[in-house]
């Protein structure tokens, strides 16, 4: 294996998915030992590189990093299939709060050699890995910029896949598959339209839209995807990366393509309670062969299919009068009793199901106990659990570990976790705060839905969060990527300020926010011009001119560096404009502003005067100011003056 | 014939290693068809033989059946390799038995015959316990002679088409098989060939085109129109993928079809199946029949009816064929009837090791 180090295919494998979509279940565990039909996480994937004749296999960790590799250590002991061909290595960092970090971190270290392959752990695919590497470096020695293969399984339009994650629009060339346009719609958002650059239609013969693609979280990088990270550390999701890539191709010299799977290859992602619901389904149909719910396990074929897809492991026993009507998965050891309905649904080992208990469109982990007339529907219920008598828990009810749930309760999307404060196995209900988060998500415009199948639960509160990295606390408005942007600038400023720090930092950053959200040249200029005029320390001074004086001169060379232009210039007049408006410290003292501006030769005579003339066209509340009306006439004077002397 | 559980101590590390270097050839396909993984599973326990510290016929059983079982645990739906597990075992036994014979050599009746094989199934059937010698240089020889088998099986087969496919006649054969292919290339090529697409349509298509170019008046069928076409056919031919005890035959799913329209039509359908292939299993076993295999020719991943909850998309791996739906089994040793194929079992394989 020593021998040709250099064809070993290499992956990369992310542990984290940085979300908080599987709350809490994800809390007390690392997401890749979450169980899908029983199996963690992490075996499929593993598995799936190895069939896909992957050699060497990077884990990188940014939490639970010896939890996982225990784990490993403890499947290459019970020599899983996959430790015989594959190197597995486990790299951890605690400080990669991104996908960005890690990708960093990975450039930094010189842990990738040449072409990799990119996975998250919540993929389950059966695809030829090595084979789709081989096509992407086939591809990159007709286009030396291409950087990244997106892998993507076409579904139909009505798929659970799609419909519970963030839809993707994608415009490609359709001769070299090369990615143009990339979209990814809000959930259940209302957009009814999508606009395309007329010149992507122009420069392509043939352009092909899909929006019926499912993202499996692979993708198959070049050895300049990591330098890429590196040199926009503004890039933290793959997103981001795409994003970047597409509106600054000339400048960084890259491109992207994408690859469709042919008919017989499965691939998806788990990033969601409703997307692992149907993989999980997905697994049990067998869709991803030679993937199963006996993945990792040497010893395959323990399970009895009984038909219309359910299974159960030899051991289990089912009582004479239990019915299991569709997709069971039944662990080993677990005892089901009498009169007690199972469908759709995945139960773990070593549990014990009382009597007429019903259980529907649930995933029950190991060693949990449910006694007699419950009922369970649509709900995840997590490891050594027991659920009293009489209960009925429904509606994307998540219970994580070691929960004791009381006789005769009723749970209707609630977050239950036991608190490990006392050490007691008590309840923390969450039930107010669900209900809040779901409030504040439905009217925000719902950012992300992550509940069990609306279908199945005949009411529509499901859990859902908000887990998108800009998101703020729920009691706080949505800020705007602008509002964001402005006070972003105005916090490194302040900083800058504060702390002396050179200008060049200073626009650098203000540079790398602006990629972040994504504003325009000219808006840049408005908010740097509008964040040196609303910086906090001017709110708190009294001698305001003094100190804006300060501040001016201070950041002479950062102002310098975007105020240029003429039109740079009238953004910045603008912003002079609104911060007098808005900002109360500034009230009255618009021309002494300006004044000082124009000492520092920021702006000049001509954009002034016309600027002026702008103001009283608008009756914009500040040209009859007094300060402002006399700045004017000095300018006149003045002007004329230098005029006289010519 | 499910494995019994717990059979790791008995194997090194290395031997692990090596079975699952073995198992993810396997998974990874770098190691296909039948033949193949036969004689590398060969090779495999070959290797546990000569690398065995103790030789002895207790030691070498042992270990030979613990990879066997390990494999057939990793990989149920390989039946080959567990039979090729059983003929190795077969050989130790018998060697055993051979040398046991040596030493108490009696005066009367050198070598085997009838009257002695049953009068000795007692002695057959007894422990491994007693004889405490190297087995390795003589197990050498046969398997050596098991790899010569394996690897000339396929000619043989095929070497008896000349016998069974005649000018002028319409043969039908189902699905794509490397086996059937050689078997068809080898008969005089004045015949008609109907292929009934299997469930891996391209293949079927490809296999139609290379016998098509190797000059042979090929119709590709879809498999719906099998029993139309069946009253117009003299043979069928099929390669199956198990042969087994009583005679019935595990094949290609769909293979069930055709051999109900043969037999509607009284066409005789000969099953191609060299020797490996002949497994100890009865058709009582679930665990085969039931097996699922995946869905997408069944119905694309695509198709939005897979969207919804409540579509269920079976795809069989295995069909099942009785045995008064198969005609003749050819066999490297010639043409056998179904009903004759459990005296084959009883001479490849000893009965201790129908279950591994």
């Amino acid at each position: 294996m020593e021998i040709d180090k250099e064809n070993v295919v290499q992956a990369v494998v992310i542990m984290d998915t940085f979300n908080d979509h599987f709350n809490p279940i994800s809390k007390c565990k690392p997401m890749s030992l979450l169980p899908v039909a029983g199996v963690p996480l992490i075996n499929y994937i593993l598995e799936s590189l190895a069939h896909g004749g992957v050699g060497e296999v990077i884990l990188f960790c940014c939490q639970d990093g010896p939890t996982i590799k225990d784990y490993i250590r403890k499947s290459i002991e019970n020599k899983a299939i996959w430790s015989v061909t594959m190197d597995v290595q486990v790299m951890m960092s605690d400080s990669c709060q991104t996908m960005g970090d890690v990708m960093r971190e990975i450039d930094a270290a010189g842990l990738v050699r040449g072409y990799f392959i990119l996975a998250g752990v919540n993929t389950i695919t059966n695809i030829n890995f090595g084979a789709l590497l081989e096509q992407h470096k086939q591809l990159c020695k007709k286009d030396k910029g291409a950087a990244m293969t997106l892998v993507y399984k076409k579904v139909a339009w009505e798929h659970p896949l799609i419909g519970s994650d963030k839809p993707i629009f994608l415009a490609a060339d359709a001769n070299t598959n090369k990615v143009l346009m990339h979209h990814k719609y809000k959930p259940k958002s209302t957009e009814k339209s999508i606009s395309l650059p007329l010149e992507v239609v122009l420069n392509h013969s043939e352009v092909k839209l899909h929006h019926n693609l499912a993202d499996a979280n692979i993708a198959l990088c070049s050895p300049s995807v990591p330098p890429l990270f590196s040199d926009n550390f503004d890039f933290q999701t793959r997103d981001d990366f795409v994003h970047g890539i597409l509106i600054n191709e000339e400048i960084l010299a890259s491109s992207l393509y994408y690859t469709l799977l042919k008919g017989n290859q499965y691939a998806a992602a788990v990033t969601n309670w409703k997307t692992y619901q149907t993989v999980c389904r997905d697994v049990l149909h067998n869709w991803a062969y030679p993937l199963s719910f006996e993945t990792g396990s040497t010893e395959q074929n323990n399970y009895l299919f009984m038909g219309n897809h359910i299974f159960r492991e030899k051991s289990s026993t089912l009582s004479r009068s239990c019915s299991l009507i569709e997709d069971v998965l039944i662990g080993s050891q677990t005892h089901i009793n009498d009169n007690t309905v199972v469908s759709k649904s995945v139960i773990g080992k070593n549990c014990v199901i009382g009597n007429n208990v019903t259980i529907t469109g649930s995933h029950i982990m190991n060693n949990v106990v449910i006694k007699d007339n419950c009922k369970v529907l649509n709900s995840f219920i997590d490891e050594q659990c027991t659920i009293g008598e009489n209960s009925v828990i429904e509606n994307g009810t998540i219970i994580a570990s070691n929960v004791v749930v009381d006789a005769g309760s009723q749970l209707k999307g609630t977050l239950l976790e036991s608190s490990e404060v006392d050490k007691e196995k008590s309840l923390m209900k969450s039930t107010s705060e669900c209900t809040e988060w779901e409030n504040e998500s439905s009217g925000s415009g719902g950012d992300d839905f992550i509940g069990f199948e609306k279908s199945w639960s005949s009411s529509e509160s499901c859990y859902s969060s908000d887990g998108s990295d800009e998101s703020s606390l729920p009691d706080s408005p949505v800020p705007e990527d602008t509002n964001i942007f402005l006070q972003e600038v105005i916090d490194s400023l302040a900083r800058g300020y504060e702390e002396k720090l050179k200008n060049d930092y200073l626009i650098l950053e203000i540079n790398s926010s602006r990629y972040a959200y994504n504003i325009q040249l000219h808006e840049v200029n408005f908010f740097v011009v509008r964040a040196l005029l609303s910086m906090p320390v001017l709110a708190e001074n009294k001698n305001v001119l003094n100190t804006v004086k300060d501040i001016l001169k201070y950041f002479r060379p950062v102002l310098s560096n975007y105020i240029k232009t003429k039109s740079s210039i009238m953004d910045c007049l603008r912003a002079v404009e609104d911060s007098c408006i808005k900002c109360e410290w500034l009230d009255g003292k618009s021309g002494q502003v300006l004044h000082l501006l124009y000492e520092a030769d920021v702006v000049d005579e001509d954009s002034l005067i016309e600027w002026h003339k702008d103001l009283e066209e608008n009756e914009s509340p500040i040209a009859n100011q007094t300060s402002l009306v006399k700045f004017f006439d000095w300018l006149e004077e003045a002007s004329e003056e230098s005029d006289d002397s010519d | 014939m499910s494995p019994s559980k717990g059979s790791g101590k008995d194997l090194d590390d290395k031997f692990i290693d090596l079975i699952g270097k073995f198992v993810s050839d396997i998974k990874n396909g770098k190691l296909r068809g039948s033949n193949n993984i036969a004689l590398s599973m060969v090779t495999l326990l070959e290797t546990i033989i000569s690398d065995s510290q103790n030789a002895t016929a207790y030691e070498l059983c042992t270990a030979v059946r613990a990879a066997g079982r390990r494999v057939a645990a990793a990989l149920p739906h390989e039946l080959v390799a567990s039979n090729v597990t059983r003929r190795i075992l077969r050989a130790v036994r018998d060697e055993n038995r051979a040398h046991a014979n040596q030493v108490n050599q009696t005066v009367e009746g050198s070598g085997e015959s009838l009257q002695r094989l049953v009068l000795a199934a007692g002695a057959r059937r007894a422990t491994l316990g007693a004889a405490q010698h190297d087995l390795r240089e003589p197990l050498r020889d046969h398997i050596a002679e098991l790899r010569g088998e394996l690897e000339s099986s396929v000619s043989s087969v095929c070497g008896q088409a000349k016998e069974h496919v005649h000018g002028d006649e319409v043969i039908l054969t189902y699905g794509a098989s490397a086996l059937a292919e050689k078997f068809l290339r080898a008969a005089p090529r004045t015949y008609k060939l109907i292929l009934a697409e299997g469930p891996e349509t391209a293949e079927s298509h490809a296999m139609a085109h290379r016998l098509s170019t190797a000059g042979i008046s090929v119709t590709v069928v879809s498999s719906a129109s099998i029993y139309a076409v069946m009253s117009r056919v003299n043979k069928v031919v099929i390669s199956v993928s198990a042969a087994l005890g009583g005679g019935a035959v595990l094949a290609a799913a769909g293979l069930s079809a055709v051999t109900q329209a043969a037999r509607h039509y009284s066409v005789p359908v000969l099953a191609l199946a060299p020797l490996y292939k002949l497994c100890p299993v009865h058709a009582t076993d679930a665990s085969y029949f039931n097996a699922l295999a995946p869905p997408h020719s069944a119905l694309p991943y695509e198709r939005h009816e897979c969207a919804s909850d409540n579509v269920h998309v079976y795809a069989p791996m295995y069909d099942f064929a009785p045995p008064d739906h198969i005609t003749l089994f050819i066999t490297n040793l010639g043409g056998s009837s179904p009903s004759y194929m459990y005296r084959l079992l009883s001479e490849l394989y000893d009965p201790n090791d129908y279950n591994l």
